[in-house]
């Protein structure tokens, strides 16, 4: 239980309206897009760095546990308390600070939508280039916190490689900045451990992005394909004759027409998968590459192959696939995505054992994904109101994940491990290196408040002992 | 002095505990062909080598990955990609005596930084073995994973003073066909400067953006100011390049080659011509570059697209003087490279802010009695 005193002083702190804790408004905050559920006893809205301070410190003297949330669009539970506690939410530090196009730069408050900074800065011709499929919503918060990817990444990188410093604060309630405006600045990239630490080792309160120049070519492909190995043949064939498309996106039959059901973006209905491709660079590197693909489309015996006509006809193909697990909500109330990632050669294998366990439980899995660097979205649909559903769901997962595990692949690409994969890390993991990440959460949380009982398996995440009686897992 | 060289990831990790155990101090590296860098190392009690890790681990060009054990040399890692049309695009200085794990752990990156980014791009998962003798792993052999804490990217750039690299998994990137080099000299820097903006402000993609002094040309063999832009790709994209960028000078071929060598080596070679040479290393907003390049009075060789640049100083308090009065317009630097004896000046690392309190406490983790590479991280560590 919160107690009483803290709640006072953080409602002196922000005022009123600075915070949320009727039953009524908490329930919104009790989950993220991932399947898990936890309610928090009290959700806070700082508005500025010296905020998120006192509410570090406000909490840590009355040993409550604290989360912090950007938008919630997370897959793995990551923003969703453990054990009652407060909700720390980024949405009211929202403010872009800082656009240098020159320095190709930008600092942003957390609770910026990752969106918002390309369309800031789309009209001088620039972008901001890691695009999850979750961009409308999503914060740049939350995706330093996931280290999220998206369909571009294959060419441009993942946040990480995006991101040149941050603003923490440090459960201390110091705050720190790391990295600048300046690359390759000296000392330990502290910027890069933070990057991906799944909101369990600091709050960011600020973010210094790279800018990039858009391209000065776009152009945007779909082939179609009447069996799902030869569209993983493509992918290969791709990568063997050295193209480098910027995004290779995978959608299979099951998901094809759940898609254009939901969006008529003129996806076949009939077909077995399809690869939409992009390509991105300068005109004659563009022209070129779509004559190789097509041959190698046609080598892999595509049924058909399009190139996007114009910027409407792109949109709407992107659209299709951003919005894929809308369409999944369409026809199915719950389902489970998955993040698997298997080295490119293995795609075709880890899709033929996807089926084995699809057929195995008895459960649909559909499969939309980043092809072009082997992460897979295998997409479960379960009825959680059947009982033994959504057990079977997980453990459909769980033995899809250890098999991306032993093809030499991730648990996730993209996701996080969050409280949903955390029991697996043992698996991808020896003692040893779960002893390090042990050693940082210890090192930077020591009382082991900040969104406890995360990513690694139970019983090694939080030293039990230290964990206040009333807060236990 | 004991010195060992264990052959395989478990001796070594035994040995680092041993020596740990005994409260040894340890100087760690691979081919130690940098033992200028960082600020310099105190003496150790024992000196371990990563030079017979040497395997190749695992390699399936078709996956565009490779992991390599770090003692590998970097000519010997970059020639196995070559003959399979790949690479690892970091040009690090030192190349010809360099190995894998130093290239990585020193992060000097090179000219094509621009497009490609450092060894913290590059890298998809390591391994390395503690003082505690533990063999820990972050990342893995994909090339999107963010599964675990990414602490290998501390170790880039700690030139030793954490932990010692075994393994390094990088992601790969095809060779392409053509490459293309374009000069352009200018008798001023204002006008090098707004074609490098220019350049930046376009849709080219240049792989780099290099800046060089007339100090620094007069180097090798060039005169001016020189703007050094390369490009890569097929046949067709070249040309469209040599279209927009109609330098002063085009190089090809292995007259290209031997410009880009040049450019690599600048650093090595300085020093070994001065043993009491000095090489700062600043890092400027893209658009301080300039200002920076205007108050060199030595040799200045910058990565002009990226605002990370090197000045060489024959003494101590040239090199001191400039790089304090770098920091003092904001930017950030440090003395990379001293005399001989590696003995730096007091302030190798002026102004490094509250983060180095943080990168103490990291240091406590790994090595709480500073057995690693002491004096190491420009004795700030
Ligand atoms: C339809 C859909 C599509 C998606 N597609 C992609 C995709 O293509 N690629 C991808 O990578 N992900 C994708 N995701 C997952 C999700 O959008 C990303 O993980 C995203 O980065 C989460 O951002 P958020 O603001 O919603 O964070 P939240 O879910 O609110 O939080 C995520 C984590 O970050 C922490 N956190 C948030 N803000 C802060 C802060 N300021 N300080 C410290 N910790 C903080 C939280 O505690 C939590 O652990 C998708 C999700 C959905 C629902």
């Amino acid at each position: 239980m919160v107690p009483a005193a803290a709640r006072e002083e953080l409602e002196r702190l922000l005022g009123a309206r600075n915070y949320l804790d009727r039953a009524e408004d908490l329930v919104l905050y009790e989950y993220d897009g991932g399947v898990d559920k936890h309610r928090p006893e009290m959700v806070v809205f700082p508005r500025s760095t010296e905020d998120v301070v006192a509410i570090v410190k406000i909490t840590g003297k009355h040993g409550v546990p604290i989360v912090g949330r950007g938008a919630g669009t997370g897959l793995s539970g990551g923003a969703i308390p453990r054990a009652g506690g407060i909700t720390v939410s980024f949405s009211r530090m929202n403010q872009i600070l800082e656009i240098d196009l020159a320095n190709e730069r930008a600092v942003v408050q957390p609770g910026v939508v990752n969106l918002d900074i390309t369309l800031a800065v789309q009209g001088d011709k620039y972008f901001y280039a890691p695009d999850p499929s979750s961009q409308r919503a999503c914060t740049i918060g939350g995706n330093v916190s996931e280290n999220a990817g998206g369909p571009h990444t294959l060419a441009y990188g993942v946040t990480t490689n995006h991101v040149l410093g941050l603003e923490l604060v440090l459960m201390d309630g110091t705050v720190v900045n790391t990295g600048g405006m300046a690359q390759d600045v000296p000392g330990y990239d502290l910027t890069g451990l933070f990057t991906g630490s799944e909101g369990t080792m600091a709050f960011v309160t600020k973010v210094i992005v790279r800018l990039m120049r858009q391209p000065e070519s776009v152009k945007t492909l779909l082939a179609i394909y009447d069996a799902a190995s030869d569209c993983g043949q493509t992918v290969a064939e791709i990568t063997a004759r050295a193209i480098t498309p910027v995004a290779v996106e995978m959608l299979d039959g099951v998901m094809l027409r759940m898609v254009e059901e939901a969006t008529h973006a003129g996806f076949p209905m009939d077909a077995e998968a399809v690869l939409l491709i992009e390509l991105e660079g300068l005109i004659e590197q563009v022209e070129e590459q779509v004559e190789q693909i097509r041959d190698v489309c046609a080598a892999c015996n595509a049924r058909e192959f399009r190139v996007a006509k114009s910027a409407e006809e792109r949109d709407l193909l992107w659209k299709g696939r951003k919005n894929a697990f809308g369409a999944v909500g369409r026809v199915s109330p719950f389902y489970y995505v998955q993040d698997g990632v298997v080295p490119r050669t293995q795609i075709a294998p880890t899709l033929e054992f996807i089926r084995g366990v699809s057929a195995k439980y008895g459960l649909s899995i559909s499969n939309i994904f980043h092809a072009g660097d082997g992460n897979l979205h295998p997409i479960i649909l379960f009825d959680a109101r059947k009982p033994g559903d959504t057990d079977r769901a997980k453990a459909a997962g769980d033995e899809i994940l250890n098999f991306c595990i032993s093809v030499g692949g991730s648990i996730t690409g993209e996701h996080g491990v969050g409280m949903e994969k955390m029991e697996l890390m043992g698996n991808l993991f020896s003692s040893d290196s779960l002893d390090m990440i042990q050693g940082f959460k210890n090192l930077f949380d020591p009382e082991c408040r900040l969104n406890p009982g995360k990513v690694l398996p139970t019983g090694r995440g939080c030293m039990e002992i230290r964990q206040r009686p009333d807060f236990v897992l | 002095m004991e010195r060992i060289a264990p052959s395989t990831p478990e001796q070594m990790a035994e040995a680092l505990a041993a020596f740990a155990a005994a409260g040894k101090t340890i100087h760690v590296g691979g081919a130690f062909s940098k033992l200028r860098q960082g600020g310099g190392h105190a003496p150790a009690a024992v000196t371990v080598s990563t030079s017979a890790l040497t395997r190749v681990l695992q390699y399936e060009p078709k996956d565009l990955t490779v992991s390599v054990e770090s003692g590998l040399p970097w000519a010997t890692f970059t020639r196995l990609l070559a003959a399979n049309g790949q690479m690892v695009p970091l040009d690090p200085p030192f190349a010809s005596q360099a190995t894998v794990g130093g290239a990585v752990v020193s992060n000097l990156c090179g000219p094509r930084r621009r497009w490609f980014g450092s060894a913290r791009d590059l890298v998809i998962g390591m391994q390395y073995a503690t003082l505690e003798g533990k063999r820990v792993q972050s990342g893995g052999m994909v090339v999107k994973n963010v599964a675990g804490l990414d602490t290998g990217k501390l170790l880039i750039g700690s030139l030793g003073t954490l932990a010692v690299v075994l393994s390094i998994n990088f992601k790969l990137a095809p060779a392409p066909p053509c490459t293309r080099t374009f000069l352009f000299h200018f008798t001023a820097l204002p006008a090098a400067i707004q074609k490098r903006n220019s350049i930046l402000q376009e849709v080219l993609q240049p792989w780099s953006i290099d800046l060089l002094n007339p100090h620094a040309s007069g180097r090798i063999d060039e005169e001016g100011w020189v703007l050094a832009v390369q490009a890569g790709g097929s046949q067709r994209l070249v040309e469209r390049y040599e279209l927009e960028l109609a330098g002063t000078r085009v190089l090809a071929d292995e007259a290209e080659q031997r410009f880009w060598e040049r450019i690599r080596e600048f650093i090595p070679e300085f020093l070994r011509e001065k043993p009491d040479g000095y090489v700062v290393r600043i890092s400027t907003p893209i658009e301080a570059l300039g200002d920076a390049a205007a108050s060199a009075p030595v040799p200045f060789l910058a990565r002009a697209g990226n605002g990370v640049a090197y000045a060489l100083f024959t003494d101590a308090d040239g090199a001191a003087n400039w790089l304090k009065s770098a920091a003092g317009r904001g930017w950030r630097g440090v003395i990379e490279f001293a005399g001989a004896d590696g003995a730096g000046p007091d302030e190798a690392w002026p102004n490094p802010g509250p983060e180095l309190e943080v990168m103490r406490k990291v240091k406590q983790l790994y090595d709480s009695r500073n057995l690693l590479n002491r004096g190491r991280l420009y004795g700030r560590i």
